[in-house]
């Protein structure tokens, strides 16, 4: 039970990460810096509840902020990078972050012991959880609040003009900015609350793995930051969440039916998804066709048609 | 091997502290074996008590190490620069990125380990198969990650050499059990000393075969009609269909010959440090992509020279600062040139809309 | 309404804009004609604020907009179509109104009623616009999924969503058949009596002789004519433009 209750736990994690990329790619920029804002509110969050004392709630909050801040600084240099060098941008700055906290030690005596970030060795004890006597069910539930949150917000934000105006900058610039969108603010918008996110998302990951260290946080959880958003499909949420799920679950899970092999078969994986599937599992025709579904389903006296989306 | 080790341990002068050696095989990434206490498969324990050049005569060591580290750097960088050649040559012909493309090089040399032990040939035949195998592993990523993914679908491409990069890795792991292998190190124990300067031989060697790799390279493109081709097709592809050139055939045969390039710089990472791993293809990655988007997307004369500088600086970097901030530093250098020179060194003539 | 004094944009050593000088006055249909390359294109990019230029102003209601980037240009009341069209393919018809409304009545709404709130608010205003270019069953429908006919409609609505004062058309009758040709003719004509000035670049020669109030014409970046339709067909220089200099026999 409590290996299912941890699974959950990284899923939950994974789509944070998965939802801050999500935001970025919604206006064109692939981005491969989430990870590098998740380490950011990894290690701000764990320092603020190990070394200054902080409670957990008020730490990944402000861990987020500072991530977020982050982003908005990348958000403009970003602008001026086009298309493809923004991905060779961003994954030289993830990795630049990575290697920032490679090199970070700041150590603190308590009593006998140090704690802190060590450099190379990471940061270890981050104790808050069981400190405080939190069980696995309260974590999961913990980190499931705030998958919650953001989901709706972003599920929100689909479904209002916001989330019309990224896609558009998205799908045509010089359209958006013809058409009275202000194209920079939206970028730079969309880079920050993805920051946001990914801080958030990183400040709670540090604590419920409560040892932290730069190896974590290198391309490989960047790729896989925008691999959910592409595989699920960008044209819901859900899509990002269904994505995690099958991922996480099947790298996890599939230990058990494929042994070493589960590793070979997930590139596969993503090779056959990508040829078969190219816009991802949930794309825009599906939601159309969920849309017609569900009008269908309407009361033959209900005359008004479901809210334009 | 050992030979290999001996003449290459570059010193790292930490100011005010004794020099720590660092093996070659840091070269690439930090983290491959020996940052911590410089234990790990393919490091010699008698380097452990090494305690660096004679305090007196600092300054004038330094300075000639300083130039002996960026010759070292600039000769590495050859490998470097036939990296960013096949990424910026893709980009050039298919506006796309490869992502897979330095795990592939590394696959291909670890195929030629494999057919070399098959084949009894000499040692050098290795970067002959090295090039073959990557010819043919460039050939099927084409197929498997472009070929029918609609190319107007950015991101299912990326992300379908995403998964490449993975697979190709899985199974190098899976073949090798993840212990690095030992790779020949030709004219490794060939050192000619010029002044207070050492060349390397091997190094020497493989900038020789990076730099007729180029040439060779260059006068496919300018003075064959495959060449020609390719250039027409990344220029203007409607207009080259138009006139009968097959572009699914220019792309899939340009994977092919980038495939060739990656497999003979993917040998010559090998040979420089004497072993090959897994944990090669990430930091390549990076590094090849960084040393395409300083030379110019699209640029080859840029990505030969960016690979050139940036082999020399990541060894400047590492002489001043020590290797675990190296990258930092090459990190930095990449946004020096985003924001002074976004084109790149040389960034190709402005295109179409 | 617009003027353009000594405009002039250089790419290189291609003069696509020669020190242009136009005065297009309010609630007019004004033409711009010239033969392929003569820049009208360049002009529109210019007015609208794609990319800057090299000399000269523009100027809206006796405003200097020159140095403005293309947004606020929308917020001022300058909208335009796009020859090729661009729409947002994989927004819904509706949702490329929505994603418009950007006049400065719209930004001075409630910043999150605006941009959080809702399909409810937009719906009455947008609706109209549907109706008037006949788009109102296919609200629903992907802008991609769209035939040829109804995408140059819905680039037309996209455009005076923003309520502008001054709308630039590139060559909106470009592929279009009679029947769709009257029926722009029609709207252009419902958008004059609404007050709208709109600058018309076309080829079609019938429609801009049927349409416009006044026309200039562009050859080599330059202006070469200008005055009423019939003015315009009657002079030679135009006719040399567009036909060459008759041989000496």
């Amino acid at each position: 039970m409590d290996f299912y209750l941890g699974l959950a736990q990284i899923v939950g994690v994974h789509t944070l990460l998965g939802l801050s990329a999500y935001c970025v790619l919604l206006t064109g920029q692939v981005s491969l810096a989430q990870a590098g804002f998740f380490a950011i509110g990894a290690y701000v969050a764990a320092m603020l509840t190990v070394l200054a004392g902080w409670h957990i709630l008020p730490a990944i909050v402000a861990a987020s902020f500072v991530a977020g801040v982050v982003a908005c600084a990348v958000g403009f240099p970003a602008l001026r990078v086009k298309g493809l060098m923004l991905v060779v941008a961003t994954l030289a700055f993830g990795e630049a972050v990575r290697l920032f906290f490679f090199n970070f030690d700041y150590q603190v005596a308590r009593g006998e012991v140090k704690i802190g970030p060590a450099g190379g060795e990471g940061f270890r004890q981050i104790r808050f959880f069981p400190e405080h006597g939190w069980s696995t069910l309260d974590v999961l539930l913990f980190i499931w609040l705030f998958v919650a949150l953001v989901m709706a917000a972003l599920w929100w934000m689909d479904r209002s003009r916001a989330g019309a105006v990224l896609r558009a900058v998205g799908e045509d610039e010089v359209a958006a900015q013809s058409a009275g969108i202000n194209v920079t603010a939206v970028k730079v918008a969309a880079m920050t609350v993805g920051g946001l996110i990914a801080g958030l998302g990183g400040g709670i990951f540090a604590h419920y793995t409560a040892h932290i260290e730069h190896a974590q946080f290198g391309v490989a959880l960047a790729t896989f930051a925008i691999a959910y958003p592409i595989l699920g499909g960008l044209s819901s949420v859900f899509g990002t969440l269904i994505a995690v799920i099958f991922v996480q679950g099947f790298l996890i899970e599939g230990l058990r039916f494929l042994g070493d092999w589960r590793n070979l078969l997930f590139g596969g994986l993503i090779l056959l998804a990508m040829n078969v599937r190219p816009r991802g599992l949930i794309d825009a025709a599906t939601i159309a066709a969920i849309k017609r579904m569900r009008v269908r389903n309407r009361e033959p006296g209900n005359a008004r048609t479901e809210g334009a989306e | 091997m050992e030979g290999s080790l001996q003449a290459g341990i570059l010193t790292a002068a930490r100011r005010g502290k004794p020099a720590k050696p660092v093996c070659l095989a840091c070269r690439i990434d930090a983290l491959m074996m020996c940052y911590r206490d410089h234990q790990g498969p393919g490091f010699d324990a008698e380097f452990k008590n090494f305690t660096g050049p004679d305090p007196q005569g600092m300054s004038y060591f330094q300075f000639i190490d300083t130039l002996q580290s960026i010759a070292d750097g600039v000769l590495f960088g050859a490998t470097y620069s036939l990296l960013g050649i096949g990424f910026t040559l893709v980009f050039g012909v298919m506006h796309k990125i490869n992502l897979s493309y330095a795990a592939a090089s590394i696959g291909a040399a670890y195929a030629s380990l494999i057919v070399l032990s098959v084949v009894k040939a000499p040692a050098i035949f290795i970067f002959l198969l090295a090039g073959l195998s990557g010819g043919i592993i460039g050939g099927v990523i084409y197929i498997v990650c472009f070929r029918f993914i609609p190319q107007a679908n950015p991101l299912a491409t990326l992300m379908s050499t995403v998964g490449a990069l993975l697979l190709i890795d899985e199974i190098i792991v899976h073949a090798t059990v993840g212990i690095p292998v030992p790779y020949p190190a030709l004219f490794s124990d060939v050192i000619v000393n010029a002044g207070p300067f050492t060349l390397r031989g091997d190094l020497m060697f493989m900038f020789a075969l990076g730099c007729l790799s180029m040439l060779l390279l260059l006068g496919l493109l300018y003075r064959t009609k495959l060449g020609i081709a390719t250039r027409a097709v990344s220029q203007q592809p409607a207009a080259a269909q138009l006139c009968g050139i097959s572009i699914p055939r220019v792309n899939g045969l340009t994977f092919v010959i980038t495939g060739v390039v990656g497999g003979i710089a993917g040998a010559m990472i090998g040979a420089a440090i004497g072993v090959l791993s897994p944990l090669l293809s990430l930091p390549l990655t990076t590094k090849g992509l960084i040393v395409t988007v300083i030379g110019g997307l699209g640029s080859i004369p840029g990505a030969i020279i960016a690979g050139l500088l940036v082999g020399g600086f990541e060894n400047l970097f590492q002489y001043f600062r020590g290797v675990t901030e190296r990258d930092l530093y090459v990190m930095l250098l990449l946004f020096a040139f985003l924001v002074f020179r976004p084109g790149g060194i040389f960034s190709p003539a402005a295109g179409r809309d | 309404m617009l003027e353009l004094k000594g405009l002039s944009k250089h790419f290189g050593g291609v003069r696509a804009v020669d020190s242009l000088d136009l005065n297009v006055p309010q609630g007019e249909v004004f033409g711009l004609i010239g033969p392929n390359g003569s820049g009208k294109s360049t002009v529109v990019n210019l007015v609208c604020g794609l990319f800057p230029a090299t000399a000269g102003q523009v100027l809206l209601r006796n405003e200097d907009i020159t140095g403005l980037a293309s947004h606020v240009r929308v917020a001022r009341g300058v909208t335009r179509t796009f020859q090729n069209i661009r729409l947002f393919g994989q927004l819904s018809v509706w949702q490329n109104l929505w994603v418009a409304q950007n006049a400065v009545e719209h930004r001075s709404e409630n910043f999150l009623r605006r941009w959080l709130g809702g399909p409810g608010r937009a719906r009455e205003e947008i609706d109209r616009i549907l109706e008037f270019s006949d788009l109102s069953g296919k609200r629903d429908e992907l802008a991609g999924n769209l035939a040829f006919g109804e995408q140059r409609r819905l680039e037309l609505a996209r455009a005076i969503v923003a309520k502008p004062a001054l709308l630039l058309l590139d060559e909106p009758a470009a592929g279009m058949n009679a029947e769709e040709i009257d029926q722009l003719d029609a709207r252009i004509r419902k958008l004059k009596q609404d007050g709208l000035t709109v600058l018309l670049i076309e080829h079609h020669m019938e429609l801009v002789m049927a349409v416009t109030d006044r026309i200039a014409v562009l050859n080599f970046g330059q202006k070469i004519a200008e005055g009423t339709p019939d003015e315009v067909q009657t002079n030679r220089l135009v006719q040399e433009a567009y036909l060459g200099v008759a041989e000496a026999a």
